[in-house]
């Protein structure tokens, strides 16, 4: 399977604050990979390097095999949903929609054809006229990750996607962007705080200060530490690094 | 190439968009000159008669000689409020949908006052014409001519104004560019009086206001709605277009916080 992000040996600071330590990563075709860790772990930082909202500092990352120094080809590939929404309030869906085709350089008309299937199974066929200050926050969520497809992305990148959602909409959204993974065979890379989120076939890298302490598939890890549950897992690697094991 | 034209574009439909629904901005950006005009000019055109002047060729009145300052105000708010947006953006968050796209964010900056621009270019005319009314009149040819002045001088307001957002951290902060920016900017320049009557009062006022931007904005302007045109202002304005452009484009530069890790 192909790499669709590489992220090789990022070290990042805030003034003299170093905030990730040789973070490396890969996610491949076909691959759910969530980055889990509690707040302040580094991850959203790691987010906006990849999406060049911050500047690399040492380190390299690929995104379909180009490098981001070739931001105009490697952006090209990738569909964000950032932890704010980031939705114009007084347009509605299909303004919005439409705006964010245009920034993408793509043709509006071609690009919704293509979303047709998801624009359906979010339940918002019928709300495109719909300002989104008179949607809940449930369907804003929905609009933005139907907004990050409109580009056709290879990888998708999701900072904290469900944060502030019903338990019920977390989960429609995570089984959504699960079946997307399996229908169009890219990549996601799900960031977030909420073990609930992550299921046994799923790859997880746990971060904890700005370092990844473990990166394997759910399953394997759960065998690796012979524990019963990723919070298990969590709690003893944090503890063993504190006894400095 | 195609990408470029979708991207210009959609920042120019959804500014035009935004400016439709909001019709106070609209009115409130109107009224505002026009109550200088009627109002501040109604009690001022006594106290500050007017000299000869280029590039007037005679005695005019006062309205005649604040409207190009007005519409430099129109400019100038408008800048400034597209600037207040652009902060709100980056609070709430859509401005990162801008700057993480593929597209070379310089150019999307450069369509997002282009965008601004031409709002404040239809909000200028609808002034220019209510002031026809009022007794403003041009040559019909000036009205012509002025429409790329305003674009081209309101860009250069945009993108400081751009400059401005991306310095401020907080949305709470921009009271103080009113203050500390805004006001000066508009008060200590040719927008209300012409430079030597600020002369006669302050030469170190005289002195800063020579060395104001939005003087040079004001008084190309001016010479524009008079058919005039003044070389040095024009190569001024050139100047002021270049570095505000490079400045806004510096501003919005991802963010290195640290230049190098300390390992």
């Amino acid at each position: 399977m192909k790499t669709l992000l590489r992220v090789e040996n990022i070290f990042y600071s805030y003034d003299k604050k170093e905030v990730l330590k040789n973070i490396s990563l890969e996610i491949k075709e076909g691959e759910f990979f969530v980055l889990l860790g509690l707040n302040g772990a580094g991850k959203s930082t790691l987010f906006s390097l990849i999406t060049r909202l911050l500047s690399l500092q040492d380190g390299k990352i690929f995104i379909n095999s180009y490098s981001l120094t070739n931001y105009k080809k490697a952006l090209k590939n990738i569909g964000i949903v950032f932890q704010e929404s980031s939705l114009d309030l007084d347009l509605s869906i299909r303004q919005n929609l439409f705006f964010y085709a245009c920034i993408q350089g793509v043709n509006f008309t071609e690009a919704f054809l293509k979303i047709q299937d998801e624009l359906k199974a979010l339940d918002l066929l019928d709300k495109l006229d719909i300002k989104i200050r008179d949607l809940n926050q449930g369907h804003r969520r929905r609009v933005e990750i139907l907004r990050s497809l409109i580009n056709d992305p290879k990888i998708l990148l999701l900072d904290e996607a469900t944060v502030g959602l019903d338990v019920k909409s977390r989960f429609d959204i995570l089984e959504f962007i699960r079946l997307m993974v399996k229908n169009r065979n890219i990549c996601v890379l799900w960031i977030t705080h909420l073990f609930d989120e992550v299921k046994g076939d799923d790859k997880v890298a746990l971060m904890k200060d700005g370092e990844i302490i473990e990166n394997c598939l759910l399953e394997e890890m759960l065998i690796k530490h012979n524990k019963k549950s990723l919070n298990e897992v969590f709690s003893y690697l944090t503890q063993a690094r504190k006894e400095g094991k | 190439m195609k990408s470029l034209y979708y991207c210009a574009f959609g920042i120019i439909y959804k500014e035009l968009l935004r400016f439709i629904k909001q019709k106070s901005r609209f009115f409130s950006a109107l009224v505002r000159p026009l109550l200088w005009l009627v109002i501040f000019s109604s009690g001022f055109k006594a106290a500050l008669g007017l000299a000869i002047i280029p590039p007037y060729e005679t005695y005019i009145t006062y309205e005649t000689y604040i409207v190009p300052g007005l519409i430099g105000m129109i400019l100038l708010f408008n800048g400034m409020q597209s600037s207040l947006s652009t902060l709100f953006d980056k609070e709430m968050g859509s401005m990162k949908i801008l700057l993480s796209s593929h597209i070379s964010r310089n150019y999307l900056l450069f369509c997002k006052m282009f965008a601004t621009g031409l709002v404040s270019t239809i909000q200028s005319m609808a002034f220019l014409f209510v002031a026809y009314f009022y007794g403003v009149q041009m040559e019909l040819l000036a009205y012509i001519i002025i429409v790329p002045v305003i674009l081209f001088t309101s860009i250069i307001l945009n993108a400081f104004a751009l400059f401005v957002s991306s310095v401020i951290k907080q949305l709470e902060n921009f009271a103080s560019v009113m203050n500390f920016v805004i006001f000066p900017m508009f008060f200590m320049s040719s927008a209300l009086y012409p430079l030597w009557k600020i002369k006669d009062s302050s030469l170190l006022l005289f002195n800063l206001s020579s060395y104001n931007p939005f003087t040079y904005i004001v008084e190309f302007i001016r010479f524009s709605l008079y058919l005039k045109f003044d070389l040095s202002t024009f190569i001024i304005i050139i100047i002021l277009f270049l570095s505000s452009l490079v400045l806004a484009f510096i501003g919005y530069q991802s963010k290195s916080t640290s230049s190098k890790k300390n390992k």
